[in-house]
C-alpha cells in the first residue's frame, strides 16, 4: 500500500512501514467507550510499534470538563488494560501522553468549533502538526450530521496551507438508504469522497484480508472460483452474546443492520469480487461494488422466499439460564426487532450466476463464530456409487475469520482397508498455528492507513448505498409480514431456517 | 509402534533417545497416534505445523541446551523442523546419537496445541564427517532450509559447506564471534561465493531501531535534502561483545545508502569507546549525524530500554521522540529476521564497506 513521503536512501530495507505525514487526530466522542477500549489503544500500540507520524497530536473533544492531565490518566489505565504491549512502556508512554490534548465543548456549539481551529492552529506551531487534520466521529451517530456541518462552518476543513483534512466515520452508516443518502450528502459537502474513511472494523482484520490473498496469490483456487464448480456459499456470523446493554440502540436497529449491510456484505464482496487489476484504494472498492450491483434484489413481496428472521427467546448458554430478547433491558416487550436474520441472495454476473450465497447471522447462539464456506459440487456419482451407499460428500473450503482463523478443506478419502470405503476428511490450516498470534488489532491497521491517507480498507459511499439498497427492500418486506420466529436461546436460530435451506436441497454448517 | 505415555513425553518436551535411523519413523507413529487420539474428545486437539528447517549448529554443550530454550520460544510464532547438530570434534570417542522432543504452543482460543518437532544430534569425534548424512534425509520437502550458527562458522568450513549445499539461509552472529572484525573479509567472500543463499547476521538486525529512528528523520523532503551535507557520523559505542563492529556497520550503513566513496566515507564516520553499564546490551550507545545546519541525534536512554531522538536545526523537522527497544534476546532477533524471508542487500553493502574499512585500519 502507499507510502506518503519523498524517497529517502536510508529508508531502503528498513522492515517497518514509513511513518504517515504529520497530522493531528481529532477524536469527537473522546470520553466514550470506543475511544477508551479502541482507540487509544491502538493508538498507543502505533507509537510503541514506531508508526505514527513524527509529529502528532491526539485532541479529545467531549463534553464534560476536565484538563489535559486528567484525560491523559484516563487513557493511561485505558492503554493499560487493553493495549497488546503489557505492561506499558513508560518511556513510550510518556513520549506518546505529550501529544494528547483535551478540548471541552458541546458538540453543537459553533464557539467550541472555533476555539477548536485555534488549539489545533497553535499545535501546528509547537508540534508541526501541519495544518493536517484526522477527524473521528466516535460519538453516537445522531450526532455526525451536527458535527459534519460545524466543522464545515467553523473553517476547519480547509487548512492555511491548503490541506483539505480527512474523516473517519463509525457504523452505522445511517440506517436506511435515505439516512444513509442523508449523511452521505452531509459528508460530501464538506468532504471530498477520497478523503472519507468510512471504518468497518471487519476489513481490518488479518483474516478477511487475507481472503484477497488466498484468492489471487494461490493459482489453484482461481480456475475453479465459479458457478461450473461452487454448488452454494455460506457465510456465518454467529454471536454467543445477546444484546449487553444494548438493547435501546438494537431494537431500533436490528440484526440486518447491525451487522448484514456492512459486516458480511464486506465479506461477500471479497469473496465474489473479480481480480482487482492492482492492490489499490479505487480499484479494489470498485470491484467490490460491481459486486453489490449485480446482486439480485429481493422484492418486499419475495421475502417469505429468500429470507428467514427470528428473535432470541429464553433459553440457556453455557448452562446458564438467559432471558429472551424481550426481556431485555430498554427493550418493547411486543418488539419486533429481529436478532436473527438468513438470507438467500443471487449474484447475476458471469462467474456467480445460479450460485445462491447463503448469509446467516443471529445473537445468542451456541457459539462466537465467523466463517465463509465454500461449498463445491458433488462429484459424478458413477465411480464409488456401488460401494458408498451414501452419497459422496462435496468438498468444503472453509474460510474461519474468528475464532481460530484459519482454512479447512473437506476433501474424501479411503478408508485404510480392503473394501472401497471412503469417509470426509479435514485439512486444517491454522492461521495462529502458523504465523503465531500476533496480529495488530483491527483498529490499528485501520488508523494507521486512515492517518497515511490509504482508504483500501474502507468503504465508499457508492458501496454504502448500494448495500442499503438491498437491505431496505427486504426490511419494507418484513415490515408487512408477521413477526420473527423466535428460537430459543442458545440453539443455531429458529427450525424456519432449517427448512428454509432444506427446500433447496441442502442444510447449514454447523461451524 | 508408540504407546499414549510416549506421547505425552513427547508433546510435553521431554526427550525420547531415538536410533538415528529411525528418527523419521518414530516421529511419523508419534503423529499418527496424536491424530488418532485427536478423535477422543476427552483429549487434546494436537496439530502437527511445519513452516521450514531450521538446523542449529552447537559446538558445545551450553549452546545445545539454550538453542532448545530459543527454539521453544520461537516456535510459537514460527513452526519449523527443528534440527540441533551438537558436534564435538575433537572427542577421542565416535558416537553418533539422536533423540527427539517437541515444543507445544496452544493456539488460537486454546483448545488446540500446535506441536513441532525437534530432532537432536550429537556427533563426536570421526562422526563429525558423517553428519551430513544423518542430517539430509531429515529435512522436510517442498521447505525452505535456515542454519542458525551460533558460533563462528568461518572456523568451521568444512561443515558449513556441507550445510550450506541445502540452505537457503544462514543466521549467525558476529557479536559472539571472538575478534569479529579482522574476518569480515573472510564473511564477504562466503557471501559471494554463495550468491543464493541469504545471510543474516544477528547483529545486524540489533541495529534495526538505530537505523529505523535515523532514517524516520528524513523522511520529510526538507529534511532528506539535509542527508547531502552530512559532514560527520559520529558513533559511541560500549564495550560490549562485537559493539565497535556494530558501529562500524552502522557508519558503513550511511555511506552505502549515501553512496559516499570510501574516502569520504574513512573521513566522516568517527567511532569513540566509552564504558557504561548498558553497552553490553546495546553496544552503540549514541549517533550524531552532522550537516553544516543541523544535528540528528540518536541516544539510548540510561537506565530505560528506550533510545530517543532529536534534532537540532532550525525549523526542526519532527518532536523528539522516544521509541523501545526491540528484545535483543536470541529468540526475539531470530523471529524478526524469519519473518522477512527475502535477501538483505543494504545488509550486505553495509558489509563490504566495513570490510574494505577495517582491511584499511589494519594495513
Amino acid at each position: 500500500m502507499k507510502t506518503t513521503l519523498g524517497t529517502n536512501p536510508l529508508r531502503e530495507g528498513i522492515s517497518t512501514q514509513q511513518a504517515p505525514e504529520p497530522c493531528a487526530l481529532v477524536i469527537f466522542g473522546a470520553t466514550g467507550d470506543l475511544t477508551h477500549r479502541k482507540l487509544v489503544p491502538a493508538l498507543y500500540n502505533l507509537a510503541h510499534e514506531g508508526q505514527l507520524p513524527q509529529s502528532f497530536a491526539i485532541v479529545g473533544f467531549a463534553r464534560r470538563p476536565k484538563t489535559h492531565d486528567e484525560f491523559r490518566a484516563e487513557l493511561r489505565d485505558s492503554v493499560a488494560q487493553f493495549s497488546r504491549f503489557q505492561p506499558i512502556n513508560p518511556g513510550v508512554w510518556d513520549s506518546f501522553a505529550q501529544a494528547i490534548f483535551y478540548h471541552q465543548s458541546e458538540f453543537a456549539d459553533a464557539k467550541g468549533y472555533k476555539s477548536l481551529d485555534g488549539f489545533l492552529r497553535k499545535l501546528d506551531a509547537e508540534r508541526g502538526t501541519a495544518g493536517r487534520r484526522l477527524f473521528y466521529l466516535a460519538t453516537a451517530p445522531t450526532e455526525f450530521i451536527g458535527i459534519i456541518e460545524q466543522l464545515g462552518a467553523n473553517g476547519l476543513v480547509q487548512s492555511g496551507t491548503g490541506t483539505q483534512q480527512r474523516i473517519i466515520v463509525e457504523k452505522p452508516f445511517g440506517r436506511s438508504l435515505p439516512t444513509a443518502e442523508e449523511l452521505n450528502h452531509a459528508l460530501a459537502g464538506v468532504f471530498d469522497e477520497r478523503h472519507i474513511f468510512r471504518i468497518d472494523h471487519y476489513l481490518g482484520k488479518e483474516t478477511v484480508q487475507n481472503i484477497l490473498a488466498l484468492r489471487f496469490a494461490n493459482e489453484i483456487f482461481e480456475p475453479i472460483w465459479n458457478q461450473k464448480y461452487i454448488d452454494h456459499v455460506q457465510i456465518t456470523v454467529a454471536e454467543s452474546l445477546g444484546v449487553e446493554g444494548r438493547g435501546g440502540y438494537y431494537d431500533q436497529s436490528g440484526a440486518i443492520r447491525d451487522m448484514v449491510q456492512n459486516h458480511m456484505m464486506q465479506l461477500l464482496c471479497l469473496v465474489a469480487a473479480e481480480p482487482p487489476t492492482a492492490l489499490e484504494a479505487e480499484v479494489i472498492r470498485d470491484e467490490k461494488v460491481k459486486v453489490l450491483r449485480a446482486i439480485r434484489p429481493i422484492a418486499p413481496d419475495q421475502v417469505q422466499q429468500f429470507t428467514v428472521r427470528g428473535q432470541y427467546a429464553s433459553g440457556s448458554m453455557a448452562g446458564k439460564p438467559v432471558p429472551g430478547y424481550r426481556e431485555e433491558k430498554s427493550v418493547s416487550p411486543d418488539s419486533r426487532t429481529e436478532t436473527f436474520v438468513a438470507l438467500k441472495l443471487f449474484i447475476d454476473n458471469w462467474r456467480w450466476a445460479g450460485v445462491p450465497f447463503y448469509l446467516r447471522h443471529g445473537k445468542r447462539l451456541p457459539k462466537g463464530v465467523a466463517e465463509i464456506a465454500i461449498q463445491f459440487k458433488a462429484p459424478p456419482a458413477v465411480l464409488f456409487a456401488a460401494e458408498s451407499p451414501e452419497p459422496l460428500q462435496p468438498n468444503v473450503l472453509v474460510l474461519r475469520i474468528q475464532p481460530d482463523e484459519g482454512i479447512a478443506v473437506r476433501m474424501n478419502a479411503k478408508v485404510p482397508g480392503n473394501v472401497i470405503n471412503l469417509q470426509p476428511v479435514k485439512m486444517d490450516f491454522l492461521y495462529g498455528g502458523s504465523f503465531g498470534a500476533r496480529s495488530p488489532e483491527a483498529y490499528e491497521r485501520l488508523l494507521h492507513d486512515a492517518i497515511a491517507g490509504d482508504s483500501t480498507l474502507f468503504t465508499r459511499r457508492d458501496e454504502v448505498e448500494r448495500s442499503w439498497r438491498i437491505i431496505d427492500a427486504i426490511i419494507a418486506g418484513w415490515d408487512a409480514s408477521p413477526a420473527p420466529f423466535p428460537y430459543e436461546s442458545g440453539t443455531w436460530g429458529p427450525p424456519e431456517a432449517d427448512e428454509f435451506i432444506e427446500r433447496d436441497g441442502r442444510e447449514w454448517r454447523r461451524p | 509402534m508408540p504407546n499414549n505415555a510416549q506421547l505425552e513425553t513427547f508433546t510435553a518436551g521431554a526427550e525420547t533417545a531415538v536410533d538415528v535411523a529411525q528418527i523419521e519413523r518414530q516421529l511419523h507413529e508419534l503423529w499418527q497416534l496424536a491424530a488418532e487420539s485427536e478423535k477422543d474428545p476427552t483429549q487434546r486437539q494436537i496439530t502437527r505445523a511445519c513452516l521450514f528447517n531450521f538446523i542449529v549448529l552447537s559446538e558445545t554443550e551450553a549452546g545445545a541446551t539454550h538453542a532448545s530454550e530459543v527454539i521453544s520460544t520461537l516456535t510459537s510464532r514460527h513452526p519449523c523442523r527443528a534440527i540441533v547438530l551438537s558436534v564435538a570434534s575433537n572427542s577421542p570417542t565416535s558416537e553418533l546419537s539422536a533423540s527427539i522432543s517437541a515444543h507445544c504452543h496452544l493456539a488460537g482460543t486454546g483448545q488446540k496445541q500446535v506441536c513441532c518437532e525437534q530432532i537432536a544430534i550429537h556427533a563426536s569425534g570421526q562422526s563429525v564427517a558423517h553428519l551430513g548424512s544423518a542430517v539430509l534425509p531429515l529435512l522436510e520437502s517442498d521447505l525452505p532450509t535456515i542454519v542458525w550458527w551460533p558460533g563462528n562458522f568461518l572456523t568451521r568450513m568444512d561443515l558449513f559447506r556441507r550445510l550450506i549445499a541445502v540452505a537457503d539461509r544462514v543466521i549467525y552472529d558476529t557479536s559472539t564471534w571472538p575478534d569479529p572484525q579482522p574476518q569480515l573479509a573472510g564473511l564477504v567472500r562466503v557471501l559471494t561465493e554463495y550468491p543464493r543463499c541469504r545471510f543474516t547476521d544477528l547483529s545486524w538486525t540489533r541495529l534495526g531501531l538505530w537505523r529505523k529512528l535515523a532514517a524516520e528523520f528524513f523522511d520529510e523532503p526538507h529534511c532528506c535534502a539535509e542527508l547531502m551535507q552530512i559532514r560527520a557520523v559520529d558513533i559511541v559505542h560500549g564495550r560490549g561483545p562485537g559493539a565497535a563492529l556494530r558501529a562500524w556497520l552502522y557508519g558503513s550503513w550511511v555511506a552505502a545508502q549515501l553512496r559516499w566513496p570510501l574516502p569520504e566515507t574513512r573521513a566522516r564516520i568517527h567511532l569513540s569507546e566509552r564504558d557504561d553499564r548498558d553497552a553490553t546490551s546495546v553496544g552503540i550507545l549514541s549517533v550524531a549525524i552532522k550537516t553544516g545546519d543541523a544535528t540528528f541525534s540518536v541516544r539510548k536512554n540510561h537506565g530505560e530500554s528506550t533510545a530517543s531522538a532529536t534534532v537540532d536545526m532550525p525549523n526542526a523537522c519532527g518532536l523528539p521522540r522516544k521509541r523501545a527497544f526491540w528484545p535483543a534476546d536470541d529468540a526475539s532477533l531470530l523471529s524478526q529476521e524469519l519473518d522477512h524471508p527475502a535477501r538483505d542487500p543494504v545488509y550486505e553493502k553495509s558489509l563490504v564497506i566495513a570490510a574494505s574499512l577495517l582491511e584499511n585500519i589494519r594495513q
